[in-house]
C-alpha cells in the first residue's frame, strides 16, 4: 500500500524514541510542545475482519486544541476514537498496532480505568451512557469509581452540572430529560472525570435539531474556556465547523488522507474531499456550485453567515434559472404544489383522487390528546416531510395514516381505503410502512423469504411471487444476498430490505418513520437517493424526520405539526420561506438561513436548496 | 406538558428518587432494607407449613397495622391493602374451597348445593386458610417492598452483606434496561403486526409470534448492553476493589430492635 499523500510525511520520523521522551517527562502538560494525544502508525483490525481501519494513521493533538476527524463511513473514525481511551484494544475485540499515547501514558500499557483519568468519552447514544437514577448520581459515578473523596465528588458534580446548565435538575431521573439534555448530561459526566482530553464520538447523531443546538452551545463554551483538548467525530459539519481548529481526514481504506487547519483543508482540497465521499458544510457546497456557475466567490465560505456575507459582497448575481423554470420554487398555493412533484400519467380523467385525505382527525392516547382537528389533503406523487418538535404528534399521524395505530373510523382515506377499517392485506397493498429500526420488521430467516412474505399473505401465485421477489432483489441490490439472514446484512442493506418489504405488495404509498435517525450521512443520503428514485417513478412518499436540510433538499411538501395541530402545509419552498418552522419551535435549515439574510439581492432570499442554485452545466 | 408537572407526576413512581423520610411514626422508611427482609423471613418460612386459620390471620392483621402506621402510603395503595386484598381473600377462599377434596373435610354443614356439587363450611374454611396463608406471605414481603427503593437495597447489599459492588451496581444499571426493552418490545410487536403476523389465534400462534419477537429484541439488547459496558468502562467502573460511597446506608440499633421484635412476635404466634 503506497501512501502518496503529502501530509503524512512525518511518518518517517522514528516514533519510538519520541514516545519514550513523552513517557519520561511525566508532568508534560506544562511543557509547551508535548502533545495531549500522540497517535503513531496506528492500525486497528477488528476480529474477523480482513482489512484494518484505520490503517497506519499518525497525528498529534496539542493541549487545548479542537480536532475533527472526518472520513467516509467505514473508514474507522469511531474505532480510532475508541482507541484514544484504550477501549480498543482492551474492551473491544480488535488488534491494535502502532502506539497511542495520551498525556504521556501509552494506552497499550495502561488499563481503561487508569486512562479514564486522562481521556473522557462521550458516545453517540445518550441512553446507553446512563447507569444511575439521578443526574447527581450519574455525574458522581465516574469520580466515585476512582475513589475520589466524598466532598470532592460533590464539588466536581456541581461544577460539571453547572457547566452544562443542569445543576437545577440534579435530583431528576435522567429519563425526564430531552435527548439533548441527556447528551449534555453525558458531557457533564465526562467533565467530572477532570481529564485534559475529551473525545466525542458522533455526539449529535441521535438528537433532534433543538438537542443539537443545546449540545453545541455547551461545546462552544468548553472550547472557549480552552481547558480541554477535544477530539470530535461528527458528520454534522454545519454545527461543528466553526469550533474546530484542525481536521484529520481518513480515506475509505482508513488511511490518513490529509490533516491541517480546518479552513485550509476544506477550502483548498475540497475536490479531494468530495471524491472521498466526505460530507461538507452545506454553505461550502452552495458556494462551489455558484462558483461553477461563474459567481466569483472568494474565499470559500464554511458557515451560513460567511455565505451570506460573500454573496452580499457580489455586485451582481446571475438570474435564478431554477426559479424561472419551475414556478413551484417561489410561488405558494396549490397549483404550484401540483406542478412541483407530480409525475405525468395519473391525470387521465381530470383531477385525480388524492393519495391521502384526512378530515377532522382527533386522536387521544390515554387522557392526552395527541392529534387535534387535523385536516389534510396529500396529492399523489408528492414527497411530504412531516416535521415538528418532539411530542408534536408526527409519528402518531404517520402511524394513523398507515393504519399502524387505529384512528377513529371515517377520518382518513388512503386511496379510497380507510386504514382504520381495512384488513391487513388490503392495507399492505395500499401503504407500506417502514419503521425506524429495520430489524424490528424482520420476521423470516432469509432475505428472499422476507420479501416473499407479503405476496404470500396476498395469496399470489408462486411464479408471480418469485418474479416480484427477484425484481425487488435487483432493484435494491440484494440479489447476491438472497439466502443471507436479514440480521446479518449491513446497516444500509437492512434499510433497503425494509423498504423493499414495504413496497413489494405494490403499495403506491410509502410511509417512513425517522428513517435517517442515528445513521451517518452516507447511509442517510443513500436512502434519500432511493426515495427520490421511487418518488420519480410515482410512489407517494411520507416521511417523518428531524433533519431539516434533508427535508429541504428532497421533499416537495412540508407538513409542520405543532402540539398536535397542522401549523403549516404547503410546497417546501414556500414553507421554508415563511416563519412556520420557527413558530413551531424548529430551526430553519442552514442554507435557507444563509439566503434569507441576503441584503443586496432580495430575489435570492427564497433560495432553500442546492438545486435552486444556478449550476455550471446548463441543463 | 411542562417539565415541572412531569417531574411531579413521575416522582411518585420513580424508583431512583432519593429515599424520603416521613418522620418517626412512619418508621419503616427509616429502617435498613435488609432488616425489612430479615425480620419477616422466619415468619414467611413458618407460614409455608401452617394449615390453620389463626396463624396467617394474625400475621395478616399485624402486617397490615404495621404498614398502615409505619409506611407512608398513597391513597391507592391503602385502598388495595384494606379493601381489595380482603376481597381477593374472600374470592380465593371460595375457589380454593371448591377444589378441596370433600373426603378430607368430613361432615360439615352444607352451604350451597348445586346438583351433585356440595360446598360445605369445612371446605370453605380449608380454602380460607390457604388464601390467608398466601396473602400473609405477600403482605410480609410488602413490608420491605413498599418502603425501600431498589438502589437502597443494592447499596445495603454492597455495604452490609459485602456483595461485590461490580455485581450490585451492574444490576442497578440493568434496572434502566427494563423500560427501554418494554418500549422496544411494543415497537417490535407493532412492526410485526404491520407485516401481517398477527393473524392466527390460539397457543401455537402465540408461541410462534413470541418467538419472532425474541431475535430482534435480543439483537437490540446485546447491542445496547455492549454500549453501556463501554460507557461504564470509560468512566472507570471496576477500577478499584471499592468505590466511594456517598450514601451510607447504616445498619443501626433500631434495625436490630425491629428484627428482634419481629422474631419474638413470630415465636409468640408459634407458641399460641
Amino acid at each position: 500500500m503506497t501512501d502518496d499523500r503529502g501530509m503524512t510525511d512525518d511518518r518517517g520520523v522514528d516514533a519510538q524514541p519520541a514516545a519514550e521522551t513523552a513517557d519520561d517527562a511525566q508532568p508534560a502538560a506544562e511543557a509547551a510542545p508535548a502533545p495531549a494525544v500522540r497517535v503513531r502508525s496506528v492500525s486497528i483490525q477488528h476480529d474477523g475482519r480482513a482489512a484494518s481501519t484505520p490503517s497506519d494513521v499518525s497525528f498529534d493533538v496539542a493541549p487545548g486544541e479542537v480536532v475533527l476527524i472526518l472520513g467516509p463511513s467505514g473508514s474507522g473514525k469511531s474505532t480510532l476514537a475508541l482507541a484514544l481511551n484504550g477501549l480498543v484494544p482492551h474492551a473491544v475485540p480488535a488488534e491494535l498496532t502502532g502506539t497511542v499515547t495520551v498525556g504521556g501514558m501509552r494506552t497499550a500499557d495502561a488499563t481503561v480505568a487508569r486512562l479514564s483519568e486522562r481521556v473522557a468519552m462521550v458516545f453517540q447514544d445518550p441512553d446507553s451512557q446512563m447507569v444511575t437514577g439521578t443526574l447527581l448520581d450519574e455525574v458522581a459515578f465516574g469520580p466515585e469509581n476512582l475513589l475520589v473523596g466524598r466532598d470532592e465528588v460533590l464539588a466536581r458534580a456541581e461544577e460539571s452540572l453547572r457547566q452544562v446548565g443542569l445543576w437545577e435538575r440534579r435530583r431528576d431521573n435522567p429519563d425526564l430529560l430531552s435527548g439533548g439534555g441527556r447528551q449534555r448530561l453525558a458531557i457533564a459526566c465526562a467533565l467530572a472525570m477532570k481529564t485534559p482530553i475529551l473525545v466525542l464520538d458522533e455526539p449529535t447523531a441521535n438528537l433532534d435539531p433543538a438537542g443539537i443546538d443545546e449540545v453545541y452551545a455547551v461545546l462552544r463554551r468548553l472550547v472557549d474556556s480552552g481547558d480541554h483538548a477535544i477530539v470530535l467525530v461528527e458528520h454534522n459539519l454545519d454545527a461543528a465547523i466553526d469550533l474546530v481548529d484542525r481536521v484529520i481526514v481518513l480515506d475509505a481504506q482508513g488511511r490518513l488522507a490529509m490533516q491541517g487547519q480546518t479552513r485550509q483543508i476544506l477550502v483548498s482540497r475540497v475536490d479531494e474531499l468530495l471524491r472521498l465521499g466526505v460530507w461538507l458544510p452545506v454553505a461550502l457546497l452552495a458556494a462551489l456550485r455558484l462558483r461553477a456557475a461563474g459567481v466569483p466567490i472568494d474565499p470559500l465560505p464554511l458557515t451560513p453567515r460567511e455565505l451570506t456575507a460573500s454573496l452580499d459582497a457580489q455586485d451582481a448575481l446571475p438570474a435564478l434559472a431554477a426559479q424561472r423554470g419551475h414556478p413551484s420554487a417561489g410561488a405558494s398555493g396549490h397549483p404550484a404544489a401540483d406542478a412541483s412533484g407530480h409525475p405525468a400519467g395519473n391525470t387521465a380523467s381530470g383531477r385525480p383522487e388524492p393519495a391521502v385525505r384526512v378530515t377532522a382527525l382527533d386522536l387521544d392516547r390515554g387522557r392526552t390528546r395527541i392529534l387535534n382537528g387535523i385536516d389534510l389533503t396529500i396529492d399523489r406523487g408528492s414527497f411530504v416531510a412531516i416535521v415538528g418538535t418532539n411530542g408534536a404528534g408526527k409519528t402518531t399521524l404517520l402511524q394513523a395514516i398507515a393504519g399502524v395505530i387505529r384512528a377513529p373510523a371515517g377520518c382518513i382515506q388512503v386511496l379510497g381505503v380507510d386504514p382504520a377499517k381495512a384488513d391487513a392485506r388490503t392495507l399492505a397493498r395500499t401503504i407500506g410502512f417502514v419503521f425506524q429500526n429495520p430489524e424490528h420488521q424482520f420476521i423470516k430467516g432469509t432475505v428472499a423469504e422476507e420479501l416473499a412474505h407479503g405476496p404470500q399473505l396476498q395469496k399470489m401465485a408462486a411464479d408471480d411471487i418469485e418474479t416480484r421477489v427477484s425484481t425487488m432483489l435487483d432493484r435494491f441490490g440484494l440479489q447476491e444476498l438472497r439466502d443471507e439472514h436479514p440480521f446479518l446484512l449491513s446497516g444500509g442493506q437492512k434499510r433497503r430490505l425494509s423498504v423493499g418489504t414495504a413496497l413489494i405488495d405494490g403499495a403506491p404509498l410509502l410511509a417512513l418513520d425517522e428513517p435517517t435517525f442515528g445513521q451517518d450521512r452516507a447511509r442517510a443520503s443513500e436512502l434519500l437517493t432511493l426515495l427520490d428514485a421511487l418518488n420519480a417513478e410515482g410512489t407517494t412518499v411520507l416521511v417523518v424526520t428531524h433533519d431539516l436540510q434533508l427535508v429541504a433538499e428532497h421533499s416537495s411538501h412540508i407538513l409542520v405539526l405543532d402540539s398536535g395541530s397542522v401549523a403549516a402545509f404547503g410546497p417546501t419552498a414556500s414553507v421554508l420561506a415563511s416563519d412556520a418552522l420557527e413558530s413551531a419551535g424548529l430551526r430553519t435549515p442552514p442554507l435557507a438561513r444563509a439566503f434569507r439574510e441576503i441584503v443586496r439581492h432580495p430575489d435570492w432570499r427564497s433560495v432553500t436548496r442546492l438545486s435552486d442554485l444556478p449550476s455550471g452545466a446548463p441543463s | 406538558m411542562s417539565p415541572a408537572s412531569a417531574t411531579a407526576t413521575r416522582q411518585a413512581a420513580d424508583p431512583y428518587a432519593a429515599p424520603p423520610d416521613y418522620g418517626p411514626i412512619r418508621f419503616l422508611h427509616r429502617l435498613n432494607p435488609l432488616s425489612k427482609i430479615a425480620a419477616p423471613l422466619p415468619a414467611m418460612a413458618l407460614l409455608l407449613f401452617t394449615r390453620d386459620i389463626a396463624t396467617p390471620l394474625i400475621f395478616c392483621i399485624a402486617t397490615l397495622v404495621m404498614l398502615v402506621v409505619g409506611a407512608h402510603l398513597r391513597a391507592r395503595t391503602l385502598l388495595v391493602l384494606l379493601i381489595v386484598i380482603p376481597m381477593i381473600v374472600a374470592v380465593m377462599s371460595v375457589s380454593f374451597g371448591i377444589w378441596t377434596d370433600p373426603a378430607r373435610v368430613g361432615d360439615s354443614p352444607v352451604l350451597i348445593e348445586v346438583g351433585p356439587v356440595r360446598f360445605t363450611v369445612g371446605a370453605w374454611l380449608v380454602g380460607l386458610a390457604t388464601a390467608l396463608r398466601l396473602t400473609s406471605i405477600v403482605l410480609l414481603a410488602l413490608i420491605g417492598g413498599l418502603t425501600s427503593t431498589g438502589p437502597d437495597l443494592v447499596r445495603s447489599l454492597v455495604q452490609q452483606l459485602r456483595v461485590p459492588y461490580r455485581l450490585g451496581y451492574t444490576a442497578l444499571a440493568a434496572f434502566r434496561f427494563v423500560p427501554r426493552f418494554r418500549h422496544e418490545l411494543d415497537v417490535i410487536r407493532q412492526a410485526h403486526r404491520v407485516r401481517g403476523i398477527s393473524d392466527g389465534r390460539g397457543p401455537i400462534a402465540w408461541v410462534a409470534r413470541t418467538a419472532g419477537y425474541v431475535v430482534p429484541l435480543l439483537a437490540g439488547a446485546i447491542r445496547h448492553a455492549e454500549r453501556v459496558a463501554l460507557a461504564m468502562d470509560s468512566r472507570a467502573f471496576g477500577a478499584h476493589s471499592t468505590r466511594t460511597e456517598r450514601y451510607i446506608i447504616a445498619f443501626r440499633a433500631r434495625d436490630w430492635v425491629f428484627i428482634v421484635f419481629f422474631w419474638a412476635l413470630t415465636a409468640v404466634v408459634v407458641m399460641l
